[in-house]
């Protein structure tokens, strides 16, 4: 079986390719993808964080009175934090997008930050 | 000496062709590889000032390259999944529809088993098969071991031959 010759390039490919890359250096440096998904990423923290005081402060405030939490917002988003609140969410619901994340981070070494960067150029 | 451009041209004329086929064999579309080596090398332009010497110029080259783009293939993996989508169908698509392919039915064959192997060891095959590198080399560049690059690279060959000879195609 040989090796070369079976795929090619468009005529003059290489002679063009060479002059675009040389032009590299006189292009404005454009940012780089994780420069680009900084922001998407704090903002991801953002939410946890106030999610999580958010959490906090209303458990504070609503432990004396007893009152059923299980439609409140906040702690619908913590429980799907929690490993036993997410056992009952995939006992229920189906295969939702965090539960791909999951998977990938750890089945696959795969870090949040390529997801980030996965899901930004997805959407873009 | 060289001013940083002048090392960077250097570099575009003695790298960019070895470096397409590098890619191309990887993502298996001319297209993502002419993007993802716009990207290489923008990283290379930008790493430049850094470069201190202690690895060959030519190492260091290609480990940006192959760093670049396993991370584009897993992010492509990535990509695909959060579609619900088999990534190995894609790449057979890509390869069964390649414009740019002239071949015969054995080495696409042989494309589509490649793609679907897992990316490091694709990486490894790619390395050794098609840029006729040497373990050493490969070693050098990827910091795996060259006992390890070459079980890796035996398995790849096992695996390809396993699936060619599948298909009556080997010849």
């Amino acid at each position: 079986m040989t090796k070369r010759n079976d795929i090619s390039v468009p005529r003059d490919y290489f002679q063009n390719l060479e002059q675009r890359l040389s032009r590299i250096p006189h292009e404005e440096v454009r940012p780089t993808t994780l420069q680009k998904v900084s922001p998407w990423l704090a903002y991801a923290a953002s939410l946890a964080i106030l999610a999580s005081v958010g959490e906090f402060v209303f458990r504070k405030a609503a432990a004396p009175v007893q009152e059923d939490d299980s439609r409140d917002y906040i702690s619908y988003l913590s429980r799907s934090l929690d490993p036993d609140g997410m056992v009952e969410l995939q006992e229920n619901e189906e295969l939702t997008e965090e539960d791909i994340v999951n998977y990938l981070m750890a089945e696959n070494s795969i870090s949040l930050e390529l997801i980030a960067e996965a899901n930004y150029e997805e959407d873009n | 000496m060289d001013s940083l451009e002048q090392t960077f041209n250097r570099i575009v004329k003695e790298y960019s062709e070895r470096l397409y086929w590098h890619v191309r064999r990887m993502v298996n579309s001319h297209e993502d590889a002419d993007d993802l080596l716009q990207e290489i090398f923008l990283k290379i332009w930008t790493a430049l000032p850094t470069f201190r010497g202690e690895a060959q110029l030519y190492t260091w080259v290609w480990r940006i390259a192959t760093n670049e783009t396993l991370n584009h293939l897993r992010k492509e993996r990535v990509r695909a999944m959060l579609r619900v989508q088999s990534i190995d169908a894609e790449m057979e698509h890509r390869i069964q529809a390649d414009p740019f392919f002239n071949g015969t039915e054995a080495q696409r064959e042989l494309m589509k088993g490649l793609a679907k192997l897992p990316e490091k060891q694709r990486q490894v095959f790619v390395m050794r098969w098609w840029d006729e590198l040497s373990y050493e080399e490969i070693s050098a560049i990827t910091g795996t071991s060259v006992g390890a690059l070459k079980a890796s690279y035996h398995i790849a060959q096992e695996k390809l031959k396993l699936n060619l000879s599948n298909l009556d195609v080997s010849k």
